[in-house]
């Protein structure tokens, strides 16, 4: 069963390489930073320097400006990086992050962007070093906006039971405010019991009757992990999506974003996770892997 | 805040509004400046993008989805780059770590498909310009057919015949021995 069934399809094995595919990237904050310095720095850059700014029409043409061609008709004749010939009045290295700009406080958000910057790594292998404390854990796996971390032996279970930090239900009607993601709904599963979000509406979680619970988050934004011991989880699809299915119960809990700590949530029954886009979506308490991925399928 | 909020507000100048959605799309703008062939340039490409971006916000149409906008600025700006360099765009990423979820007891199983993924890799570099930008974004970026048609500029109907005839030589490149 440790065995991922094999690709029958070309287009399933390229969504997978992609996931694999190693791309380094800054952390996000410092990019921010880096931007906005070069914004602020240059003349004339806010976009309501143009006429446009107020513009209810749609009008897709800019202005005039000096500022470059644009960019939704026909390529760009600028250079790229940093351009000599057009710094502002700062002189100095423009798009260069410019530290004594910065507001010290700015700084302490790196720790939480180096943890969302970790997620675009899919797989990461802890080997060796670990430290004594987490000796037990063989291997961190990330799947779907998931830290899975594989022990050699089984998991102190979770005995206690506690929310995702913030979290509020919603009336059915009401459509969630402030959600930067589409809400899907297993339409299998008819109209949910309840549905809450979580943890400045980065979580939206449903809830059927006889424990079924559905959850769905932006990866970049939050995640979860869970504690395994084998069986390694189930390598599965849904439709042309990578899937895993957890078949037994086991420790589930949050990652703060703030500073990485990890809080214990509760014991969590068989869970299927999956990745569509950049949302990643977590279905928990249904009896059979069919089963969930024919639920899964269903999702409007 | 979601898209529509920060774009409105970065339009009324506040340029922390605007550092949330750089925050929010940073490492999708760099992976698409990467995976389209800015390499090592990928970092300029990107903030480059993103200062045009903020440049030209007032042409965004707010009733549309901000990602594929920004998107097909990093992916002209990659275009640019690549340009001035003389030649054609290559995808220059390799294979994370990775460790198998079959590893512990199946280092056969593993090897062969690691090596399978790194022929699959190698044959996507291979292809043709456009099939592999049209392979590249549908399925290493995860785009749809019209957001694809969108980032690189192209008609759907060119999107899909070049998704299929990449689809169809990487069939033929790497084969189906082990599907």
């Amino acid at each position: 069963m440790n065995s991922p069934e094999p690709y029958d399809d070309l287009e399933a094995e390229l969504l997978a390489l992609g996931d694999l595919l190693d791309v380094p990237s800054p952390p996000p904050a410092d990019v921010a930073a880096a931007v906005r310095a070069r914004l602020e720095s240059t003349p004339g850059s806010t976009p309501g320097s143009t006429p446009e700014s107020t513009s209810e029409d749609g009008t897709r043409e800019p202005a005039e400006d000096d500022e470059g061609p644009d960019p939704e008709h026909g390529p760009f004749t600028g250079t790229v990086g940093p351009r000599p010939g057009s710094v502002g009045p700062r002189p100095g290295t423009p798009g260069r992050r410019d530290d004594s700009r910065r507001p010290p406080a700015r700084r302490g958000r790196r720790a939480r962007w180096k943890i969302v910057a970790a997620v675009v790594i899919v797989v990461i292998a802890v080997t060796a070093a670990t430290p004594q404390g987490r000796a037990a854990v063989a291997h961190i796996l990330r799947l779907a906006g998931i830290e899975i971390q594989l022990g050699a032996t089984p998991p102190e279970p979770v005995t206690t039971t506690a929310p995702l930090p913030g979290e509020r239900t919603i009336s059915g009607q009401e459509p969630p405010r402030g959600v930067t993601f589409q809400i899907m709904r297993p339409a299998e599963l008819g109209a949910p019991q309840r549905t809450t979000v979580a943890d400045g509406n980065r979580i939206v979680s449903m809830f059927w009757p006889g424990g079924i619970r559905f959850d769905q988050f932006q990866e970049m934004d939050a995640f979860f992990f869970k504690k395994l011991a084998p069986p390694m989880p189930e390598y599965t699809r849904v439709g042309p999506y990578m899937a895993w299915w957890l078949s037994g119960e086991h420790p589930l809990g949050y990652i703060k974003r703030q500073d990485g700590t990890e809080v214990p949530l509760r014991q969590a029954a068989a869970t299927l996770i999956w990745q569509q886009g950049s949302v990643s979506y977590r279905l928990e308490g249904v009896k059979t892997r069919e089963e969930a991925v024919r639920i899964a399928g269903s999702l409007r | 805040m979601n898209d529509d909020e920060a774009v409105a507000r970065a339009l009324d100048g506040d340029l922390s509004a605007y550092e949330t959605l750089v925050a929010r799309y940073s490492v999708l703008a760099h992976r698409t400046a990467a995976l389209l062939g800015a390499g090592d340039e990928a970092e300029d490409v990107v903030q480059e993008a993103f200062v045009k971006a903020f440049r030209h916000l007032a042409s965004f149409r707010r009733d549309a989805p901000f990602r594929p906008w920004l998107l097909r600025i990093v992916a002209n700006e990659t275009h640019n780059l690549t340009r001035s360099r003389g030649r054609r765009s290559e995808l220059t990423v390799r294979l994370g770590a990775t460790v198998e979820l079959t590893a512990p007891d199946d280092p056969e199983g593993a090897a062969v498909a690691a090596d399978r993924r790194a022929r699959l890799l190698a044959a996507v570099r291979g292809l043709p310009e456009r099939e592999r930008q049209a392979v590249v974004c549908r399925y290493f970026l995860q785009l749809t057919e019209a957001e694809t048609a969108q980032v690189l500029d192209w008609p759907v109907g060119t999107v899909k015949s070049s998704t299929h005839r990449g689809l169809a030589r990487l069939r033929e490149e790497v084969g189906n021995e082990l599907a």
